[in-house]
């Protein structure tokens, strides 16, 4: 049976990241441009060869813009997909490496996390905390750990019974030297690939707080903020202000997804194949 | 098993709504803000401090809980700031929209779902099955707003096709007409948001059954192939389903939220939004609950459409 | 002398799969007779499931057919089934020939009751029996048609399957290892349904590797390994006096003949070389390592090395 995933999906997603990082990361400092200058004499103004993205309602000149808000976003982003495994690597390897009732405690408020929707905890955290930035980083970890926190548990569960351990224990290892040593390691490659797969998540969490007035300052860019703006600005028929914010989110959290597929194809055994009747 | 989950309801509301009382005595805001609005700028600190100690918002938050609660049990939620109006109106008034807006699309989401998703089940790899899983694919990595505000630019402004906003045209009465031109293009980006989870879902789980030992057992009885469409694959398909949909329903609601807020539909989702940018703390509260409750709602009906469609499914009281 | 009902003639089946293509059948030749039952033999894995699931057209579409499958009516034209298309096969599967699968509960849709199923089954085929009578004939309670699948005993759901089988009188009845998950009492239950149906007229195809059973309810045996057909006759004079040497194994291997293991393990049929392998077992003189045919002689039949003496 031939290989259902296209194995070339993975240099592509890695083409457009490699793309999305030179973007991001070097327009902003190439033209030494600030996002935030505004030039109302050039407001309103679609894409054209000095302005290459167009300009938004203040005059400030999209392309460096939207390069800056991406690489605000993926910041924020790493920020809390780092945030979050680190908070769901602890809790997990706990709840695996100690089992019993703390293992069945964690696993019911992993399950009652899960059951709520994300974004409402986030808005309600946000809401109580406005325009801090700690927590809008908080909304979004303490609504993602579990994933990180699940995969974290089954690897050092499956560790737990390893022969290896065994050994360890039997040379007289005590308890938190065999879980760092043998167990941490044993959950880092999967939690590697949970906390990629989070970053798509936490850029759409961020925007859409950012969007809704909830998250990010307005003059800050970010491609929620753009996104706020861009909001009033299409009504007068200004489509650009939303394409390329817009594309940007798009395209980066596809080809982030798709990395991210990729690499956990690669580390998880391939199933076995169906026999034949 | 149903009352085990009604009794449930209780404590977990009490512990969400700690939390929340809890988790706001801690923020920088200020309750007699809310309250007052403008007025806490201009008032003298004299009588905000007078003030303070009538609305009782100097007292530790688990009496300010315990206020909360005892008001709530007798249908008092509280007087909303945003609307100007009691909670419970403001529910009322609100609800209805929602569920409109919610209902239309949930129904759309499904019936498509259900047509597109079982074509592409029963012909897997045919071309329709690759181009919903690709489409479905990218439609989940685009967050409703940015969808909302997609269909807003080119339906409503380029296109003009659609209003652009609102439940009815400036100032015209809510008639079916005006209702149902202003209700489509939200109707359709909460459909379209709702839309690649319950595809592909359908789609996998059509094409498991498909692929089914039972499935092969009708076909060599001699059962005609539509039959075993209707009364072998889709029966067994639609029981995890209707779980995902019942377990999806919050997520409807917040995808509500942000489409309510982007087309300022006069709903109850959208003023969660609302609520929580103005600080209404009383209907944030009430909200929240609300949410919660649906959450387990949800969950509860997804498990005895669970039971209903799969007898397999063992009934614990 | 009965009538053919179904005859396999050189039939050839190729599966193929990702780690090499699998020779499930190799140039089977069998002749199932109507009022018959006909064992078809060998260890785990050897094909003969799949001999089953070709003559009741339910291959994977990968697989490759070739060889002949013809199924004969007195009166009417042979019915070729090794390139029979869909609309042939929803004329033929259920109405004339039908299957008995092994573990039967699993084949059964399970969110509705047996009832309901052997009753779409019997309007589907335009049975002239009720689901009642169908169950009453193999042994079961009227009231097993309000239980659903997984609510069945392994033996209810065999006796269910066979139900399900005899709702459209079919010529030909291919029983898939039926009785594997049986005690004794059930086995010889199952088996006497099969002898029951047979002789009110049906060619019955008994799949099993439960080698005890089968003198005392089957008329004829053939013998698998790896893909191919070994020797084949009546069971009785077969039992007795084993021709090929796999057979004797085979028999020697049972409690009653000593309990004397084949050395080695059954090939796996990925990629088979040419021909009959089972010298890579024990040493066949005679019968295998070179190119073999099949040497009639009167109602028996074996595999030889082309060219060996009698």
């Amino acid at each position: 049976m031939p290989n259902l995933r296209r194995p070339h999906a993975h240099l592509w997603a890695v083409a457009v990241l490699t793309a999305i990082a030179v973007f991001a990361l070097a327009v902003p400092m190439l033209t030494g441009a600030d996002p935030r200058l505004t030039d109302f004499a050039a407001a309103y103004q679609g894409p054209s060869s000095s302005h290459w993205f167009g300009t938004d309602p203040a005059g400030r000149d999209l392309f460096v813009r939207t390069a800056a808000g991406l690489r605000v976003s993926l910041v924020i982003a790493a920020v809390c997909a780092v945030t979050s495994a680190v908070l769901g690597l602890a809790v997990g390897v706990a709840a695996g490496a100690l089992g019993g009732w703390v293992d069945r405690t964690v696993m019911r408020l992993v399950d009652g996390i899960n059951a709520l929707p994300h974004l409402l905890l986030g808005i309600v955290i946000v809401a109580l905390y406005p325009g801090n930035l700690a927590a809008i980083v908080a909304s979004i970890a303490l609504t993602h750990w579990t994933q990180v926190a699940r995969i974290a548990r089954a690897e050092v569960r499956a560790a737990r019974s390893a022969t290896y351990i065994e050994a360890a224990r039997l040379s007289g290892a005590t308890r938190t030297r065999v879980t760092v040593t043998h167990l941490v390691p044993a959950a880092a490659g999967q939690g590697i690939v949970a906390v990629i797969l989070l970053l798509p998540h936490a850029i759409w969490h961020e925007s859409t707080l950012s969007f809704l007035g909830l998250g990010l300052p307005p003059d800050q860019a970010s491609l929620g903020t753009l996104l706020q703006d861009a909001r009033a600005a299409v009504l007068t028929g200004a489509w650009w202000t939303l394409l390329f914010p817009a594309a940007a989110l798009v395209i980066t959290t596809l080809a982030v997804a798709a990395a991210g597929a990729a690499l956990r194809d690669r580390i998880t055994p391939p199933l076995p194949e169906r026999a034949i009747r | 098993m149903l009352t085990r989950r009604a009794l449930f309801t209780v404590p977990l509301t009490a512990a969400v709504s700690l939390a929340l009382f809890a988790l706001a005595s801690r923020s920088p805001f200020d309750p007699l803000a809310g309250y007052l609005g403008d007025r806490y700028l201009t008032m003298s600190t004299a009588d905000k401090r007078r003030v303070a100690t009538e609305l009782g918002v100097d007292a530790p938050w688990w009496q300010q809980w315990a206020t909360w609660v005892s008001h709530a049990v007798t249908g008092d939620l509280g007087y909303s700031r945003t609307y100007a109006q009691p909670i419970s109106a403001v529910l009322a008034e609100r609800g209805p929209w929602t569920l409109l807006l919610s209902g239309t699309a949930l129904a759309a989401a499904i019936v498509i779902a259900l047509a597109a998703g079982m074509w592409a089940g029963l012909h897997p790899g045919g071309l329709l099955d690759r181009a919903l899983a690709a489409a479905a694919t990218v439609v989940q990595a685009v967050p409703p707003f940015v969808m909302s505000l997609v269909a807003v630019t080119v339906f409503a402004v380029s296109l003009r096709w659609l209003p652009v906003a609102g439940l009815t045209d400036p100032g015209a009465d809510p008639t079916f007409g005006q209702v149902a031109r202003h209700l489509t293009l939200p109707a359709a980006v909460l459909t379209a948001s709702l839309l690649p989870w319950l595809l592909l879902s359908l789609r996998q789980s059509i094409r498991a059954a498909a692929e089914s030992d039972a499935v092969l057992g009708a076909r060599a009885r001699g059962i005609p192939e539509p039959v075993v469409v209707r009364r072998h694959i889709l029966p067994v398909a639609l029981g995890p389903f209707t779980t995902l949909i019942g377990l999806r329903l919050p997520e409807l609601l917040v995808g509500a939220a942000i489409v309510e807020e982007v087309f300022s539909w006069p709903g109850l989702a959208g003023s969660l939004v609302t609520a929580a940018r103005e600080l209404d703390f009383p209907l944030l509260a009430a909200l929240t609950i609300g949410t919660t409750w649906l959450v387990l709602a949800g969950s509860l009906l997804a498990d005895i459409a669970h039971a209903l469609l799969d007898p397999r499914v063992a009934d614990d009281a | 002398m009965t009538i053919p009902a179904l005859t396999l003639d050189g039939l050839t089946v190729r599966i193929p799969t990702a780690s090499g293509t699998v020779h499930a059948a190799s140039e089977v030749d069998l002749t199932l007779r109507a009022g018959q039952v006909h064992a078809l033999v060998g260890e785990s894995g050897c094909g003969k499931s799949v001999v089953g699931a070709a003559i009741c057209g339910l291959l994977p579409t990968a697989a490759t057919v070739s060889g002949g499958i013809a199924l004969h009516r007195p009166g009417s034209a042979d019915v070729h089934l090794e390139a029979a298309r869909p609309r042939t096969w929803r004329k033929i599967r259920g109405r004339r020939i039908a299957w008995i699968p092994q573990s039967a509960a699993t084949y059964l849709t399970p969110v509705r009751t047996v009832g309901e199923q052997l009753a779409e089954t019997c309007r589907h085929l335009d049975s002239p029996h009720t689901p009642a009578v169908l169950l009453t004939r193999v042994g079961l309670e009227p009231t097993v048609a309000g239980l659903y699948p997984h609510e069945l005993s392994g033996g209810m759901a065999q006796r269910a399957a066979i139900a399900f089988a005899l709702a459209g009188d079919p010529q030909v009845i291919v029983a898939d290892e039926p009785t594997s998950n049986l005690d004794p009492e059930l086995t010889d239950h199952t088996l006497r349904l099969l002898r029951a149906a047979a002789d009110a007229g049906a060619a019955v195809l008994l799949i099993s590797h439960d080698l005890d059973t089968l003198p005392a309810h089957t008329d004829r045996v053939a013998v698998m390994y790896a893909s191919r057909i070994v020797e084949t006759g009546p069971t009785a004079d077969v039992f007795a006096d084993p021709w090929h040497p796999y057979t004797r194994d085979l028999l020697a291997a049972l409690p009653s003949g000593g309990l004397h293991p084949i050395p080695g393990m059954p090939p796996v049929l990925t990629d088979l070389p040419g021909d009959c392998v089972y010298h890579q077992r024990r040493p066949a003189p005679g019968f295998s390592g070179g190119p073999t045919h099949i040497a009639q002689h009167g109602d028996r039949s074996v595999r030889r090395l082309i060219g060996a003496a009698s």
